[in-house]
């Protein structure tokens, strides 16, 4: 049975893909739970569809960030080195790793998801002396500055610590290869903490490298066959209309309540992967 | 001396209008490919070509940040900023890598 019909697939990924958008996070992953838990869809299968999906949306929303200057295209391609390399790991060990501990590791990652959602982020300021000739930062010039439209001027920055920004990176990009997510809950966090970018420069940065990263995986699972063009394809036409509605959503509401829903859906999404690990499928069944 | 080198305009508008483009083209081919069958067109191989239309339009979104990286390293080049350049090369080879790997482990 065809429980996964283009049209079930089709609707479900705009929801999927909306709410992610509302909330600034990549569609995937809604999607690989809901494909997983209520398509029927094995986690490889899945993932291999939700990698295109994640691709076409950071492709599709990134022209907004670049084109009002938040993007920090050189910190982007430097960082897009250790994902890549994480990717390229991912898809390796995919094939090795047990489909439970896939179900455990996408549970993790939702509930790290939840928490990130509750803990409001906030600059870490302090040590702006740090003139260190030498350090990565400053031999690539990657320091730059943006625009803040509130303030009216532009504000620079210094880039700190990249060595342990492309460690974080590399196992950002390894997420991303084996779960088929943008993994920008692992980017976001690794660039406002170890790399100090000012908060929308570390959204708009890893909204922009996310798309390189699944690619990287992505390219390997197209040629390998693992994506199946009646699932992926009206999974990605439906996440990319859904990311453009979710931008809209995001305008329009965004309270605490709406943050608290979708904590309770990610921490029911956690329970549900979980039990899957163990073997105890509620809805539908996993191949 | 300026070293803001990260802000350059012009290049994140060609980026912007790359990706931008690239989206909608991939994502059209995917619609017109799951919209044939729906017009009632068939044929003795319609649902093949119809898959193989999805199927094209999936590669063109999956090549949408190879060629994002391609173009970024023909710009540094231009601008002389080998360094850059390598770095972009570099990530491109990593991608590169992996379609060899994929067709390695099928």
């Amino acid at each position: 049975m065809h429980a996964w019909s283009a049209g079930w697939l089709f609707v479900v990924s705009i929801g999927s893909s909306a709410l992610g958008g509302a909330l600034g996070m990549a569609s995937g992953i809604f999607i690989v739970p809901v494909l997983t838990l209520f398509g029927g869809l094995g986690i490889h299968a899945a993932v291999a569809a939700s990698i295109v999906s994640v691709i076409a949306c950071s492709c599709g929303s990134a022209a907004p960030f670049l084109k009002s200057g938040l993007t920090n295209i050189r910190v982007a391609i430097v960082l897009e080195v250790a994902t890549t390399l994480g990717a390229l790991t991912g898809v390796l060990l995919t094939g090795i790793l047990s489909v439970p501990f896939l179900y455990f590791l996408f549970a993790a990652v939702l509930l790290v998801s939840a928490s990130q959602m509750m803990a409001r982020r906030h600059e870490i300021l302090g040590e702006t002396d740090v003139s260190n000739l030498r350090d990565w930062a400053t031999v690539l010039r990657l320091h730059s500055s943006y625009p803040d439209h509130a303030l009216g001027r532009d504000i620079s920055y210094r880039v700190r610590r990249v060595p342990l920004g492309l460690a974080l990176m590399y196992g950002a990009g390894l997420i991303s290869a084996l779960l088929g997510i943008g993994s920008g809950v692992l980017k976001i966090p690794a660039m406002d903490t170890a790399l100090r970018l000012p908060l929308k420069v570390s959204s708009a940065t890893s909204n922009f490298m996310i798309g390189v990263t699944a690619a990287a995986s992505g390219v390997a699972y197209f040629v390998r066959g693992d994506i199946d063009p009646v699932v992926a394809g009206p999974v990605a036409l439906g996440s990319v209309l859904g990311a453009l509605l979710g931008a809209r959503f995001l305008m329009v509401v965004s309270g605490n309540k709406l943050r608290l829903f979708f904590v309770v859906v990610l921490v029911a999404l956690a329970a549900q992967m979980l039990l899957s690990a163990l073997g105890i499928h509620l809805t539908g069944q996993a191949a | 001396m300026s070293t803001d080198l990260a802000r350059r305009p012009g290049l994140d508008e060609l980026l912007a209008k790359a990706l931008h483009r690239g989206t909608w083209l991939g994502s059209s081919v995917i619609a017109l490919g799951l919209a044939l069958p729906m017009t009632g067109w068939s044929g003795d191989s319609s649902a093949i070509i119809c898959t193989r239309i999805v199927t094209a339009g999936i590669a063109l979104l999956i090549v949408l940040p190879v060629l994002r990286v391609l173009l970024m390293s023909i710009v540094f080049v231009r601008e002389r900023d080998f360094r850059f350049s390598a770095i972009a090369m570099l990530v491109l080879a990593i991608m590169v890598l992996g379609s060899v790997l994929g067709v390695i482990s099928s």
